[in-house]
């Protein structure tokens, strides 16, 4: 024991030292650079986020029936939302204890969850507003401000989380009056792994059943 | 006749009790979580907070039940027979009286602006609003935000404890449970002079606001329970969330006392 921590503290020393001198060499220059490129995605994402919901808008207040606006919302959701990504982060620790083919199986399921969820909700949203705030930098993504405003109901607030790490800007989540809904996904899964041995096959046959039922 | 039921019905009311006994005893036994040994399951198990799962799991199946053949049917007549501005208006007035005890919650937060919307959303809800019918404040400038208890107590640091999932109230903690008590406390009509009617009129209204809460999610929870795996851990998670939510934005509430208004 004290041998780990005094070869730790030993190796602390270059570490802080070479993190130091980083910051020395860089920090002149950085900030203006950081902020400037900041300031441009974020007014990227913002306008991303915009086009995103005129075209959802579009789909949802226009006229067809309820089955041609699922098929005109399903490229949006495979274009613009990093469906893969919140499939990973909902399984949490178990993403990598599965088999490739249970993960391969798990994001193909989880795709269809999230199809039919949004498409569940579709005539809910119909006479749809949205507004367009602000964007911030939190963690490296972008969290886009909307005010969704419906007929008749309250005025909502809404974040896009935005991020960029396919190399174009995608949601990677909805955090909606502050409920985040990959994390509220996450932790269903994670508390019905942990009443199920753990077993990502059993939440596998469970995702099947639910989808087969809609 | 009497005679012979009086020893029986005695004996079926120890048996009655015995089995009661067993079965609190059972519930004490079940009633925490065993913590896991596996690192990544431990901080998993600590993330959750939820140490009286299985107790609380329990109250949640009942309370779920319960409320399948009691409030739900009548918050869904109440959906079916009155349409929605008039339950937005019934839910505006419920606000509107919940308003002091919203105003000494922003006090006891030290958040002064949130105060004085409070007051001035009673005032004018009151007046220009009949009563409380229209959310005219909001329109004004003066916009609606929540304050209990529970916040109170997590603006003086103190941390909101276990899960509990509990009878009547549903999702909680030892913190908001607390801050429920304390929200009893604050309102005026808790103190209402015995002999007026304001005590039934008390009562009917905790009775027309539980029924109105409860329609206000009758869609929310119905998704829930068809589209979650675990429910009970979707609304814990839910639950959390929002509660975390509030209680930031309440933190993060910086506005000067000094309107705009007056300093330009």
């Amino acid at each position: 024991m004290p041998k780990i921590s005094s070869l730790s503290s030993a190796r602390r020393l270059p570490f802080v030292l070479a993190l130091g001198l980083a910051t020395a060499v860089t920090a002149p220059m950085t900030p203006g650079l950081i902020s400037a490129a900041h300031a441009q995605s974020n007014a990227g994402d913002a306008a991303f986020v915009q086009s995103l919901a005129q075209r959802m808008i579009a789909v949802v207040n226009g006229p067809g029936s309820a089955a041609e606006k699922k098929a005109q919302i399903q490229p949006l959701l495979d274009q613009d939302v990093d469906v893969d990504a919140i499939a990973r982060f909902c399984l949490g620790r178990f993403w990598r204890t599965a088999t490739p083919e249970q993960q391969a199986q798990y994001t193909a399921l989880f795709h269809q969850v999230l199809t039919n969820s949004i498409d569940d909700k579709l005539g809910e949203y119909r006479g749809v507003g949205i507004t367009v705030g602000q964007a911030t930098q939190q963690d490296g993504k972008t969290y886009v401000a909307t005010v969704i405003s419906r007929p008749n109901q309250p005025t909502a607030n809404v974040q896009w989380v935005i991020s960029h790490a396919t190399g174009q800007p995608r949601i990677v989540d909805v955090v909606a009056e502050g409920v985040s809904l990959s994390l509220t996904q996450r932790s269903d899964y994670a508390s019905f792994l942990a009443h199920n041995g753990n077993d990502v096959g059993r939440l596998i046959a469970a995702l099947k059943r639910q989808v087969s039922r809609e | 006749m009497q005679q012979i039921q009086h020893p029986r019905s005695q004996k079926a009311r120890t048996a009655a009790g015995r089995a009661g006994l067993a079965a609190l005893l059972a519930l004490g036994a079940a009633g925490c979580a065993t913590k896991p040994t596996d690192p990544a399951a431990l901080a998993e198990y600590n993330q959750r907070n939820d140490p009286l799962e299985p107790t609380n799991r329990v109250i949640y199946r009942v309370s779920k039940t319960v409320d399948a053949y009691t409030l739900k049917p009548v918050a869904q007549a109440y959906v079916w027979a009155v349409p929605l501005p008039a339950r937005t208006g019934v839910s505006n007035v419920l606000s509107n009286i919940s308003s002091p005890a919203v105003f000494f919650n922003d006090v006891f937060e030290a958040k002064p602006r949130r105060a004085g919307d409070t007051f001035m959303r009673f005032l004018i809800n009151s007046t220009v609003g009949v009563a409380g019918v229209f959310d005219v404040a909001a329109d004004w400038g003066y916009p609606k935000h929540s304050a209990n208890g529970g916040m109170t107590l997590a603006a003086w640091g103190l941390p909101s404890g276990p899960y509990l999932f509990l009878p009547l109230i549903g999702p909680s903690s030892p913190r908001a449970a607390t801050g429920f008590a304390m929200d009893v406390g604050f309102s005026p009509l808790t103190y209402v002079p015995r002999g007026y009617g304001l005590i039934t009129l008390n009562w009917a209204l905790y009775g027309v606001g539980i029924v109105s809460t409860r329609a206000s999610v009758l869609n929310d929870l119905d998704q829930i329970q068809k589209t979650a795996l675990d429910p009970y851990a979707t609304i814990r998670s839910l639950y959390r969330q929002h509660t975390n939510a509030e209680i930031e934005a309440m933190r993060n509430d910086h506005r000067a006392t000094v309107p705009d208004w007056y300093s330009h």
